[in-house]
Parts: C-alpha cells; sequence; structure tokens
C-alpha cells in the first residue's frame, strides 16, 4: 500500500519527519518496505495484512498513528449542495441478493462536464501510483485511497430504465468489462444489472458499455459492500485481481458506503455537477457492533507484563471502540465496524502488545520443566547413517522432491506417481518415485563442471499411490563414479568401482546391526541385467545396487559408468536391530592357515564362501578372502583365490596336528563340492 | 740424524692431531690429501725414502709403513661416517615434507549442517525433534491453523495442490496440530522439514525448502518467554553481539503475531545502498507469535488453562545471511565445491 505524507495531513496533524513516521509505522507492524519522494510529497510503501483491510486506505492508516502519538483525527468536512431533485426519482435502485450484498447506496450527479481533473488531485493519484484518467474516475479511485473504501461510477444515461439492479448472473448472461474482455456468468456470480443485462461485476470490475465516457453528462456513483467470500470466489474463478476486489474480500467497512458516496458527489459538485437529492441506501439488516470483554489478568498471562489500565483505556478510545469498565479487573469494548479483525480477547491483547511496543515487552528465558521424550530411533539411525557414508568418502546432496514425466519413464518402479493439480511448468508436473534422477542429474552436473569423481548420497522421500493413498517413504540413495580422493604422490589414483559402493552398503547393514543380510543377484530397471544385486535382510528386499544402464546415463549425458543404490530407509529402520551380545574372548593363540586353491570363475564366491560355512569347522574363527587372480597359467575360465583361515580354541593352545586335520577337511570339500585343487604351494 | 722409524712415528703423531681438527668434509679431505695424496702425501713420501734403506731394514720398516697407512685410512673412512650422523637431517632417502596421505571424508549438504546447528541449540534447551508429513490434507495445513477457508490470508501460501483436500504442505506447522493431537502439554518441540510452495525458481525464491518449526505449550507461557528464548536461540546462532527486534505481524495461527528481524550482518545498519537489508540495517528471520487459541481449541487443549507460543524459519534463507550466500538456487544445483565448504563447526 502506498501512504502519502501529504495526504495524511488530511486526517492527522503531522509533527514529526517523514523518517520519524515510518519508525511510528514500523513499530507497530505496518512496515515501510520503501520511502520515495515524489513532487515534493514522501510516499512510504507500507506491507499490510491479509486481516488488516482498514489500513488500506489512508484515513485507516492515520488512525493507527493517531492512536500511536496520542493525537486526534482531523474532520475533514464533505459539504454537498443538493438540487431539490430526489435520487429516487432519477434511477430506481433495487437489491435482490441481501446475502451478498448486504448494503447498497447510489448517489447521482447531473450534468457532469468531463475533463481532467484538477492539479491537486492529479498529483495525489500519482503520488499513490495511480494514473489519473477522468475528473470522474479519478474521483472514484480518489475516494479509493483516501478511505480504502472501493465506489464505482456508471453513466447513467447508459443504464437501461435506468434501473440498478444487485442480483446474481443468469445462466448464459455475458459481460464486456474495462478493457474490452468478455466473460461468461453464471449465477455463482453477483452482478450489477440495469433493466436488461449486467452491466459490472459486483466489487470486482465494472462495465465497458456503463462506463463513465468524454460524453457523459449525468454520473451514478455505486457505493456498497459486498460479502467478502463471493468476491473472492467469483475474482479468484475470473482471474481478475482489481483494487476494489482486494478490498472487498478481506472485508471493508460496512458503516461507511453512504459517507464515501457524499465524498464522492462533494467533490463532482465541486468541479460543476449537479447533485440530486439524497443518497439511497439498501441497508436491511444494520451492523451490530460486536462486543468483546479484555481482562487485564489476560493481558498478564498473554504478554508476561503488567500494562497500565488507563492506557488499555486511552487506546482502545483512540482506536474508535467505545468501552466501559467492567469492573476493577475488565472492560467491556465494542469493536467498530472497520475493523474485521477484532473479534475475541486475545485480538484486543494484540493491539495492547503493538501499541505498547514489542520492544518493552521483557525477554524472560523461562524456568524449563524436564518433558519426558519418546526416543526416536529412526532419528539417531539417520544421522548414524550420514556418518558412514562421510567416512565412506560420499557427499550429502538434495535434491527437489519434484519429478516429471519424461524422467519417471525411464524407469517403471511399478509405483504410481502422485500428479499435482497445479504444477508450475511440467518439469515439475510429479513427485519423485526415485531418488535417482536428482542423483544422476548432480553426477552429470559435477562432471560437466570438472569434478574427476562424484561420489554422493541423498537420504529424503519418494512419494507415490497406494490403494489411493499417497504414501512418503525415506529413501536412500547413492552414486558413484570416477576417481576417489585426490591423486597422491604415494600410489597410481584409485577409481571408484562395484565393490566400494557394496562394501559401503555392508559397512551400513553391520555398523546399524541389521545382520544377517545377503546379496542376490536380481534385475531392476535402472541397472544393467549382469550388474545388480538385491539387499536382503530378515526377509525383505531393502534395496537394489549396480551399475546404471548405460541408456538411463545417456538421458542425463553421463559418459563415464556409474555405479548406484537404492535403500528404503523407512523399511529397514523398521526393523529390530541385532542385539548387543558378547563372545568370550580367548587368550589362547590363533593359528592362521593361507590357503590357495584354483576353480571354475562360474562359481561364484558367495557359494563357496556359504558351503564352507556350512562345514561348521570346530575352533574355525572366522575365513578372510585375502586374494584373487586370474592368469593364462591357471588356464580359461579359471580363478586362483586364496583364503585365510583363522583357528583358535577358547579354553587351550590349538595344536598344529588339530589345525592340519581342518585343513584337509578344507581341502577335501572344497575339491568335491567344487572340482577345487589345491595351487602349487597353495597352503601355508 | 732422524731415522726413517721416527719419521713414521712423527707423522702418526700429526695425522692424530690432525684428525681431531677435521670437522667438515672439507678439511677431512684436506687431511686424506696432506697425508695420503698420490703425489705429495706425507705417507707417499715415506714410501718413497724406503727405497733408500737398506734391503735388510726394508721389510720391518715396510711393515710399519704399511700399518700406518691401513690406520690411517680406516680412522678417516670412521671419521667420514661419523660426519655423516653430526649433519643436521638432511635429505637422504625420504623427503618428509612430502604432502601427507588422508582419506576424503564426504561433507554434509549446508542445510542440513544448519539445521543440526539450530536442532543443537534446542535439543539443549529440552527441545525434542517432530517429525510430520509432506503432503498433507487442507486441514492440517490451513483449517487447523485457523485459515478459515476462501481467507485471502491464504494467498500468501502458495500452495501445490495434489487432488481432493491432499496438498504439498506450505510450512511445517501442521505438524504443530498433529503433535498436540496425540500429546498434551507440557509440549516443547521443533519440527524440521521439507515444505513446498508454487513459486518460480529465482535467486531468492524457490518451489521447495527446508523451515524449521518451534512450538512451546504450558501453563503460563508469554510473549516474553517467546522473546526470551528466540533472542538467546538467535544470539547463539549469529553470534552474542546480535541484536534482534521483534515487530508485529499477522499470520492466521498466532496471536499477537510478530516478525523478528536481526541486524543485517553484512552492513549493520551503516550502508544505505546494503543489497542484503535494502539500508535498513535489519533482516527479518522468522514469523513467530502466541499460538491462537482456536488452534488450541481446535485440538481440545483449554486456552484459558495453556498457551503457547511458535516460530518458523526458512533455512535456506537464513544461511544464506548466516554464510553470505547471494543466490539461493545454489543449494540445490549441488556443485561439490560448493557443498563442500560447508563442514562442520
Amino acid at each position: 500500500m502506498r501512504i502519502s505524507y501529504a495526504w495524511l495531513q488530511d486526517f492527522i496533524e503531522l509533527k514529526i519527519t517523514p523518517a520519524e513516521l515510518a519508525e511510528v509505522l514500523n513499530r507497530l507492524g505496518l512496515m515501510v518496505e520503501k520511502v520515495e519522494e515524489v513532487e515534493g510529497d514522501v510516499v512510504f510503501e507500507v506491507e499490510t495484512y491479509a486481516n488488516r483491510p482498514d489500513t488500506l486506505g489512508h484515513l485507516g492508516m492515520a488512525r493507527e498513528i493517531a492512536a500511536a502519538l496520542g493525537e486526534k483525527l482531523r474532520q475533514k468536512p464533505w459539504p454537498v449542495k443538493e438540487i431539490p431533485l430526489p435520487t429516487k426519482s432519477v434511477v430506481n435502485v433495487e437489491v435482490l441478493d441481501s446475502q451478498l450484498c448486504p448494503r447498497y447506496c447510489g448517489a447521482v450527479v447531473k450534468e457532469v462536464k468531463v475533463g481532467p481533473s484538477p492539479s491537486w488531485l492529479q498529483r495525489r493519484l500519482v503520488a499513490v501510483g495511480l494514473r489519473p484518467i477522468n475528473n470522474v474516475v479519478d474521483v472514484t479511485n480518489y475516494v479509493l485511497m483516501a478511505t480504502g473504501h472501493p465506489i464505482h461510477a456508471f453513466d447513467l444515461h447508459r443504464l437501461a430504465g435506468p434501473r440498478i439492479v444487485v442480483r446474481r448472473a443468469k445462466k448464459g448472461e455475458t459481460l464486456r468489462i474495462l478493457g474490452g474482455q468478455l466473460i461468461e456468468l453464471s449465477p455463482d456470480n453477483l452482478v450489477i444489472a440495469d433493466e436488461e443485462k449486467p452491466v459490472a461485476l459486483a466489487g470486482i470490475i465494472g462495465g465497458e458499455d456503463s462506463a463513465v465516457t468524454e460524453s457523459t453528462t449525468d454520473v451514478f456513483i455505486e457505493s456498497a459492500w459486498f460479502n467478502p467470500v463471493s468476491v473472492r470466489r467469483t475474482r479468484q474463478e475470473k482471474g481478475l485481481d482489481t483494487d476494489a476486489s482486494y478490498r472487498f474480500e478481506r472485508g471493508a467497512d460496512i458503516s461507511f458506503p453512504p459517507e464515501a458516496a457524499c465524498m464522492a458527489v462533494s467533490l463532482l459538485g465541486e468541479f460543476g455537477g449537479k447533485v440530486t437529492q439524497g443518497v439511497v441506501d439498501i441497508y436491511s439488516d444494520p451492523f451490530k457492533p460486536r462486543e468483546v470483554r479484555l481482562r487485564l489478568t489476560r493481558i498478564r498471562e498473554l504478554l508476561g507484563v503488567e500494562v497500565d489500565p488507563d492506557f488499555v483505556q486511552s487506546l482502545f478510545q483512540a482506536l474508535g471502540f467505545e468501552g466501559r469498565r467492567l469492573n476493577q479487573s475488565s472492560f467491556l469494548f465494542q469493536v467498530p465496524s472497520f475493523r474485521v479483525d477484532i473479534e475475541r480477547e486475545v485480538d484486543l491483547v494484540e493491539e495492547v502488545a503493538r501499541f505498547y511496543g514489542y520492544d518493552r515487552i521483557p525477554s524472560i528465558i523461562p524456568p524449563l520443566k524436564v518433558i519426558e521424550k519418546a526416543p526416536n530411533r529412526q532419528q539417531a539411525q539417520v544421522k548414524k547413517i550420514r556418518e558412514i557414508l562421510f567416512h565412506q568418502g560420499f557427499d550429502e546432496v538434495l535434491n527437489f522432491s519434484f519429478s516429471d514425466a519424461q524422467k519417471e519413464s525411464l524407469w517403471s518402479t511399478g509405483k504410481q506417481a502422485i500428479a499435482l493439480s497445479n504444477p508450475l511448468s511440467s518439469r515439475n508436473a510429479l513427485l519423485r518415485t526415485s531418488l535417482m534422477a536428482g542423483l544422476l542429474e548432480t553426477v552429470s552436473r559435477n562432471q560437466k563442471r570438472g569434478a574427476a569423481g562424484v561420489h554422493i548420497f541423498e537420504i529424503g522421500n519418494i512419494y507415490y499411490w497406494e490403494n489411493d493413498n499417497p504414501v512418503e517413504k525415506l529413501f536412500l540413495g547413492l552414486a558413484t563414479t570416477g576417481e576417489v580422493g585426490s591423486p597422491h604422490w604415494s600410489r597410481p589414483s584409485e577409481r571408484t568401482d562395484f565393490f566400494h559402493l557394496k562394501g559401503t552398503c555392508e559397512l551400513l547393514l553391520t555398523e546399524l546391526r541389521y545382520e544377517p543380510f545377503a546379496f542376490r543377484r536380481a534385475e531392476h530397471p535402472v541397472f544393467e541385467k549382469d550388474y545388480c544385486l538385491a539387499l536382503e535382510t530378515k526377509g525383505d528386499v531393502v534395496g537394489y545396487l549396480g551399475k546404471v544402464k548405460p541408456e538411463i546415463l545417456a538421458v542425463f549425458e553421463i559418459e563415464e559408468e556409474v555405479w548406484a543404490a537404492e535403500l528404503n530407509l523407512a523399511l529397514l529402520l523398521g526393523k529390530q536391530p541385532r542385539p548387543l551380545s558378547y563372545v568370550p574372548v580367548s587368550r589362547f593363540p590363533a593359528i592362521v592357515r593361507d590357503i590357495s586353491f584354483i576353480v571354475s570363475d562360474q562359481i561364484p564366491f558367495e557359494e563357496i564362501r556359504h558351503s564352507l560355512d556350512s562345514l561348521n569347522l570346530p575352533h574355525l574363527e572366522s575365513i578372510e578372502l585375502v586374494d584373487r587372480f586370474t592368469s593364462s597359467q591357471l588356464g580359461e575360465g579359471q580363478v586362483s583365490l586364496t583364503l585365510r583361515f583363522t583357528y583358535r580354541h577358547p579354553d587351550r593352545t590349538l595344536r598344529t596336528e588339530e589345525a592340519d586335520r581342518l585343513d584337509s577337511r578344507i581341502i577335501t570339500h572344497l575339491g568335491s563340492a567344487f572340482q577345487a585343487r589345491l595351487r602349487e604351494g597353495g597352503k601355508n | 740424524m732422524k731415522t726413517l722409524h721416527d719419521e713414521i712415528e712423527a707423522c702418526r703423531q700429526d695425522f692424530l692431531a690432525a684428525l681431531n681438527e677435521i670437522k667438515d668434509r672439507a678439511s677431512l679431505e684436506a687431511v686424506r690429501a696432506r697425508f695420503l695424496g698420490r703425489k705429495r702425501g706425507r705417507v707417499t713420501g715415506l714410501f718413497e725414502a724406503l727405497k733408500t734403506l737398506p734391503a735388510t731394514e726394508k721389510p720391518a720398516v715396510g711393515r710399519e709403513l704399511n700399518l700406518l697407512k691401513q690406520q690411517m685410512v680406516q680412522a678417516l673412512e670412521e671419521r667420514e661416517k661419523s660426519l655423516e650422523s653430526e649433519k643436521p637431517k638432511a635429505p637422504t632417502g625420504l623427503d618428509l615434507t612430502l604432502p601427507g596421505r588422508k582419506r576424503y571424508i564426504g561433507s554434509p549438504h549446508p542445510v542440513m549442517t544448519f539445521l543440526e546447528e539450530i536442532e543443537k541449540i534446542f535439543l539443549e534447551m529440552g527441545f525434542t525433534v517432530e517429525e510430520g508429513p509432506e503432503i498433507e490434507t487442507d486441514y492440517y495445513n490451513f483449517e487447523a491453523l485457523n485459515f478459515p477457508p476462501h481467507h485471502p490470508a491464504r494467498d500468501s501460501w502458495d500452495t501445490l495442490y495434489i487432488k481432493g483436500d491432499l496438498l504439498l504442505r506450505t510450512h511445517t506447522s501442521p505438524v504443530q496440530v498433529r503433535v498436540m493431537e496425540k500429546q498434551k502439554p507440557p509440549i516443547r518441540i521443533i519440527v524440521p522439514g521439507r515444505v513446498f510452495r508454487r513459486e518460480a525458481i529465482d535467486p531468492t525464491h524457490l518451489p521447495m525448502f527446508y523451515q524449521v518449526e518451534g512450538l512451546v505449550v504450558d501453563e503460563g507461557v508469554s510473549l516474553a518467554h517467546l522473546k526470551g528464548t528466540l533472542e538467546y536461540f538467535l544470539k547463539a546462532l549469529f553470534g552474542d553481539k546480535t541484536r534482534v527486534r521483534f515487530r508485529p505481524s499477522f499470520f492466521p495461527f498466532t496471536e499477537p503475531s510478530a516478525e523478528v528481524d536481526i541486524e543485517c550482518t553484512v552492513c549493520r545498519g551503516a550502508e544505505p545502498s546494503c543489497s542484503v537489508c535494502g539500508g535498513s540495517g535489519w533482516k527479518e528471520v522468522l514469523g513467530a507469535g502466541m499460538v491462537d487459541p482456536q488452534v488450541l481449541k481446535n485440538v481440545n487443549i483449554d486456552p484459558e488453562r495453556y498457551s503457547g507460543w511458535a516460530f518458523g524459519m526458512g533455512i535456506e534463507r537464513t544461511a544464506m545471511l548466516l554464510y553470505g550466500i547471494t543466490d539461493m538456487r545454489l543449494f540445490y544445483e549441488n556443485d561439490l565445491r560448493f557443498l563442500r565448504q560447508f563442514r562442520r563447526k
């Protein structure tokens, strides 16, 4: 809202400088966002709030300032010289829907000479950012900006009848609005009609065909009060946001229409028009002011400060409230019609706080009672996951929750994406069903900017429909590509691979104690056929990891291979972690044996591992794969594996012969189960 | 006349004296040349003299001379070695000034780092962290928070709708309602999370960002407590000397409402054309207020007995202020060179 320093003086005698005035407004919460000098005047751009339509004009602003400064408002007279011709005989006004239009006032000015406004009026309009048009239109804008009350001027001779009928539009009716656009109307829309057709969209905009023009002589001034919800719905439906609708939908002052009409005809009379006798006022159910009680104890309770009752009384008087003291500790106030925001005691307490000054309210850190906390395991686990990933060299990224049809079509996850009904662009029309797109976009962007390696993760929700219910699930996405760490003089630079990713997943599950878990070969729309594993624990697949398909990488313009994983954290963290348990530690030395053998490379390692586990060898503490290689000497399709077995007895020193016997069992087993043969010198 | 034997003895004494005088490699080489040099060395001279001795004396003196030469060579070698060890540690094999080897530790996203800072301050004051759904209903996002249907106040929260009454939450405030529905006072929570607005992306606007919400409900809670707690919080976050300003504002779910500014971290009010605060010297960081009694009624908490205060703060916007970031889009571009600058304190 633009407020002119000069214009304010119509309503209050300002003895303070514009800079001081800005400070006063700020303290009241009417934030001055900009101060501008316009032709000797100072104009403030003031932030107003949806609940305070009374501040959308100079009068309301002046009222706030007067109350803050302890000044009186100036009463500016609006003298009207009427001709002895009753308005009622010139125009017939009828309201058919008093629900949507509880009050309608009309006045008529004849023999108006339409032309430019006097320069003082033009200056005022320019100051608040309006373009002067002609004296009649300018007068309506002047009243709007002075008082916050929207009024409208019709060319009386262009109204059939001449009649004014306030009614709902009929199906199929149309209206050509100011500016020329033709809009279709429905019975949901309140219109101002003449005898034949709609001539204005009530409270929003006038019609082109009844507008005041250069040739207008007689003017009908409308000053009404329209139902805020009806105005809001119609302007949203038609996409017509006007100065009038902005005020009516927030709630204008229902007591004010006659005065607004009076101001307008007074000015038009001053410009040479002839004002007919009396303002038509159709107002069947007059406003009854609300009464609200204010207890001094409530002020103290809510604000934490003792406020002088005399201050309270004089404040509300200055703000236009009628009031009386009920007893020692409370008041009863009548809320004026322009304060649509005040309904309850707490609303009065806010007024006390504003004018008392937020800066004068003490700052107290209250004693903190202990509140029993429900432990939140998921939050703690997520923190731990992030720490593990940082230590594995992954950087954290965050991507928007949005997705689009093209990205979603890259992988049919079987999840039905949730669409937005009013997206700003098609690129943000869906919610993501996977974290993968964001991760790959991040990889691509960083590679294009020269990153030699990108190792990233994101923890965030994915969204989808499940049986017509929206579901959001916490997921973890990982992607890794290119060089690991920075190059170092002491060794060749390392590149990431599948096992970096797999190791990270293994680490996550063991650190969070979700053992036992297993990896199985799997298929997934994101990953290459032979490069994909599913991660299972406690009977559920909790995620997939693998090598991203080249055709998907191509969409993101990624040239290097990318290894990625997606884990359903909601599912995983819902499981019970393995309880901590204790295994006695043996004081006796271990015997460590490395056994190297040659076996077909078609046998998955995990099979060998499981089969060794199932032997349940006594005293076997651990098995590690410490070496693996292929060479031409081994023969086509053969691989050499070196397993390190650690044997230990809990209660005594293990004997060499016992270890030898275990070695033999292993070698025999590997031979019979996998046709493995001991490598030359392969046992020590 | 001195015998050759005596000369050998004198040479030995001289050598021992000279050996003591050796301080560095150069003096060592000088001694070596003086005694063992192939042309003018004293020992070489003595060998020349040996040739003049009668054949009977030659073997004995020759042995003596050879022994001396051997001892000299050995003494010099030992001295040479000891010189090596006396030398200040010079690069021999390994240059220890080479850079060390370290593993790369990943970096948290700045939004998360900042959220953790905030959480830490409130956790120390006995708050708990609560979460809620990002897909909300109109009831929790608006109605329960005292936004009547068709109220213009809704216009400030540009909403992305899904279908029916489902929408993407425009703020973290719905979690206030969800928590109060299941938990009775006293309540002391903060709620971090993603929120969504129907906004085009530009340097100061995003369609999705993070917010943190705070809520306290108890008996005897007042605006003075709101001021005290938030002042403490903002000073903990921005520094002890930060000035904090509370000014009246409007939110449907709080009454009275406040907006909270901190002194401009860039110009401290000294620069009329400051791009951060526009010359006002203040920068808005959060919205707050006393929980509206209607909100308490909506969750069956008696507003006559209990009162509360709440606040909401945008994470990216505030982080921009704290770290001097001028473009909000950077947070979601995920350029690693940007992200890696925000390691935890």
